[in-house]
């Protein structure tokens, strides 16, 4: 028994919910993703409660420095222990299925334990006071020290714990998927749905990974070279290039904003790899593999240097010439994510929908995933920028970013669910799921997309100050229907029941089998 | 005509919502058409796909081009720079940055005017934000230390009244009361 199956097997509630078949076969490639997935959703339920912690603070009007205490620890739960492990989770066992290669041996385990140790690190030191923000807001961590806010012990835990799972997403993550999907013994007992790079499903999968490592690069190298020090082992002194805030700035966004595009790309490779097993007339293939590839690499082309829009504000430190290559450069994924939009509609429009949770969950997050790209392309436009940049708009276009990908990611979940688990769910509290999450998290977006347009800053603990809180009170309103949402995705991962043993083959079943 | 829209974050908003509610009115229309209505494959030939295929791309890029032609002459950058060229007789105003206040060299100025702001950050960062008297937000600056120069804009105010400036940077612990006035006054 592998040792993640074990952990499963202890683990009250959830270990319920995403519990290993071991008559299956498929162990090996289930075991690893599923207690990854489980541990995303408990982080999930932590930063969920988090969440709707912060308007109830300000409507109470409670301590200012517990409001940036729980916009810290909301913030970082839900983008990496929660997003990004979810989809690795989800991700593996696909690129496992796909490329009949086993998710076993130290380096998924090395995966699950730096993700995790390293967020909880970090969720010590919040607690301990580093309220730092998402971002870092890098010189903030050490300008906190100097001014008293925090103490040197929580930066030095809270670096650590960011370098661990730094590591974990710039390093190990990639080097996984790259192993997996070129080297290695093929086993045919442990292929589900063959796909080679040709395939959207597939290729997504693999330029995510190569952009985390490669734009993850020079953070990982300042990040180190700023960790190494705090440590004491060489002097500030001899690092003060990595040290300048502008560097530390620019090679974080290279990152951040590429962390987001790849998990785009994975997503929508996921997407294109989900919506042809669920079409009416059984074709299985998308309108135009040619046309889906293209997208996904005009969404890399423009998407790596589209960070730039981050800074636009900056100017004229950064050029203007810079602020307008970001602009239309994010203006370009946009025509990527039309081109998607014309795939997925002409795919359904031909071949007709067999309609289901999981392909509506999938095709909900999409919607969303639009919402949000439309959203962001508008601030990217050098004259909204400056009207927009450090508003809610920005967070309500972060958080919807983060919960379109999950959701599309929860979409494919439930359409893998039955072959790693071996149990199935029930449609009806799937569509109950899918409609108050939607509905929750479309209006959450467009009450925060609003409260930017009305100039209500973000990461602000006084939003009575220019009667800002209405915005509050409509975000805690959709977000309990949100919540309400996650609840019964839980309740039906919670009630779910084994398929009939004799029944149940990868190939008999229409569509769990990738 | 585009004043409105360029000119206020909720000219934003109607951007967006002027892009994402014909999306959704053609996504639902598909997806409820082809799975509830009637599931079974379309008999269009492939001729028609390209058609709609081109027709729809043609027009994602034109609403792209032309909202963000029409955008240029509103960014605080082309605006600063046609005002740096013309020979308008401009008034700078020097403001510093330290958690959590400003020091701003002069806090009363005239309305119509081009005034430029010349910024920097003394510690961490931080941004410097005015609103307009109505709440709303008509510029911010992100304020980076260490930078050689300071961040810099050009702008020139329409209505005299009590305009608030706010940092939109999360600077710490007390970022929400980071904040100042300006005053502006006709000019005689
Ligand atoms: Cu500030």
């Amino acid at each position: 028994m592998l040792a993640a199956t074990k952990i499963l097997r202890g683990t009250p509630l959830f270990g319920r919910m995403f519990g290993i078949d071991q008559n299956d076969g498929l162990e090996e490639i289930n075991s690893w993703p599923n207690l990854m997935i489980v541990t995303s959703f408990v982080w999930l339920a932590v930063a969920g409660l988090i969440g709707l912690s912060m308007p109830l603070i300000q409507r109470f009007e409670l301590d200012s420095d517990l409001y940036y205490l729980a916009l810290t620890a909301h913030g970082a739960a839900l983008a990496f222990p929660f997003g990004f492990q979810l989809m690795v989770g989800v991700g593996l066992h696909r690129n496992g299925g796909c490329s009949g290669k086993a998710v076993t041996g130290t380096l998924p385990a090395l995966i699950y334990i730096f993700m995790n140790v390293g967020s909880a690190l970090l969720t010590v030191a919040i607690l301990m006071g580093f309220s730092v923000s998402l971002v870092v807001m890098y010189p903030l961590p050490v300008v906190g020290v100097e001014t008293g806010q925090w103490s040197y012990s929580s930066l030095v835990l809270g670096f650590t714990g960011i370098g661990l799972v730094l590591i974990m997403m710039i390093l190990l993550y990639p080097i996984q998927v790259l192993k997996m999907s070129f080297f290695g013994k093929e086993r045919d007992d442990l292929t589900l749905n063959k796909r080679t790079l040709d395939d959207p499903g597939m290729l997504g999968m693999v330029v995510a990974a190569l952009v985390l490592l490669v734009f993850g690069m020079p953070l990982l190298i300042v990040a180190s070279y700023v960790l190494v020090s705090l440590y004491g082992i060489i002097p500030f002194e001899a690092i003060t290039f990595f040290l300048e805030p502008v560097i530390f700035q620019f090679a974080f966004f290279v990152f951040a904003h590429n962390l987001m595009e790849a998990m785009a790309i994975m997503v929508i490779s996921a997407v294109y790899g989900t919506l042809p097993l669920y079409l009416a007339d059984g074709t299985r293939e998308l309108y135009s593999k040619k046309l889906a590839n293209l997208a996904i690499w005009i969404l890399l082309i423009t998407s790596f240097s589209s960070f730039l829009h981050h800074f636009i504000t900056l100017f004229p430190n950064m050029p203007s010439a810079l602020a307008y290559h970001g602009h239309i450069m994010s203006w370009g994924t946009g025509i990527g994510s039309a081109l998607s939009i014309f795939t997925i509609l002409a795919t359904i429009w031909k071949h007709g929908l067999r309609m289901n949770p999981g392909v509506l969950t999938v095709l909900m997050g999409f919607a969303l995933y639009v919402l949000d790209g439309s959203s962001a392309i508008v601030t990217s436009n050098v004259a909204w920028s400056f009207q927009l940049h450090g508003t809610m708009w920005q967070s309500g276009h972060t958080m919807t970013v983060l919960i379109s990908m999950s959701m599309l990611w929860m979409g494919v979940l439930y359409h893998h669910y039955p072959v790693m688990t071996g149990r199935k769910l029930d449609d009806t509290l799937g569509y109950w799921w899918v409609g108050l999450f939607t509905v929750g998290a479309a209006g959450a977006a467009l009450v925060m997309l609003a409260g930017g347009a009305a100039g209500m800053p973000r990461r602000h603990a006084d939003w009575a100050q220019d009667g800002w809180m209405i915005y509050g009170d409509w975000t805690l309103f959709f977000g309990f229907v949100m919540a309400a949402g996650l609840f019964v995705y839980a309740l039906n991962l919670f009630k779910s029941r084994w398929i009939d043993d004799t029944a149940f083959s990868p190939s008999a079943q229409p569509g769990p089998a990738e | 005509m585009f004043d409105a829209l360029f000119q206020s974050g909720w000219g934003a908003y109607a951007m967006m919502l002027f892009m994402l509610i014909p999306f959704l009115c053609i996504f639902f229309y598909v997806v409820i058409r082809k799975s509830i209505i009637d599931p079974s494959p379309s008999t269009a030939d492939k001729k028609s796909f390209k058609k709609f295929e081109y027709l729809w791309m043609g027009l994602v890029v034109f609403v792209f081009v032309t909202v963000n032609v029409a955008s240029i002459q509103f960014m605080p950058t082309v605006i600063t720079a046609n005002a740096a060229a013309s020979d308008e007789n401009i008034f700078d105003v020097d403001v510093s940055a330290v958690s959590w206040s400003y020091d701003i060299s002069e806090q009363t100025l005239e309305v119509g005017r081009p005034i430029r702001f010349s910024a920097k950050s003394e510690d961490t960062m931080h941004s410097f934000a005015v609103y307009h008297p109505d709440g709303r937000m008509l510029f911010t600056m992100m304020l980076m230390p260490k930078m050689d120069g300071p961040t810099s804009l050009i702008y020139t105010f329409k209505d005299p009244g009590t305009y608030t400036v706010r940092c939109l940077e999360y600077c710490g612990l007390s970022h929400h009361d980071m904040r100042d006035e300006l005053t502006l006054v006709a000019s005689n």
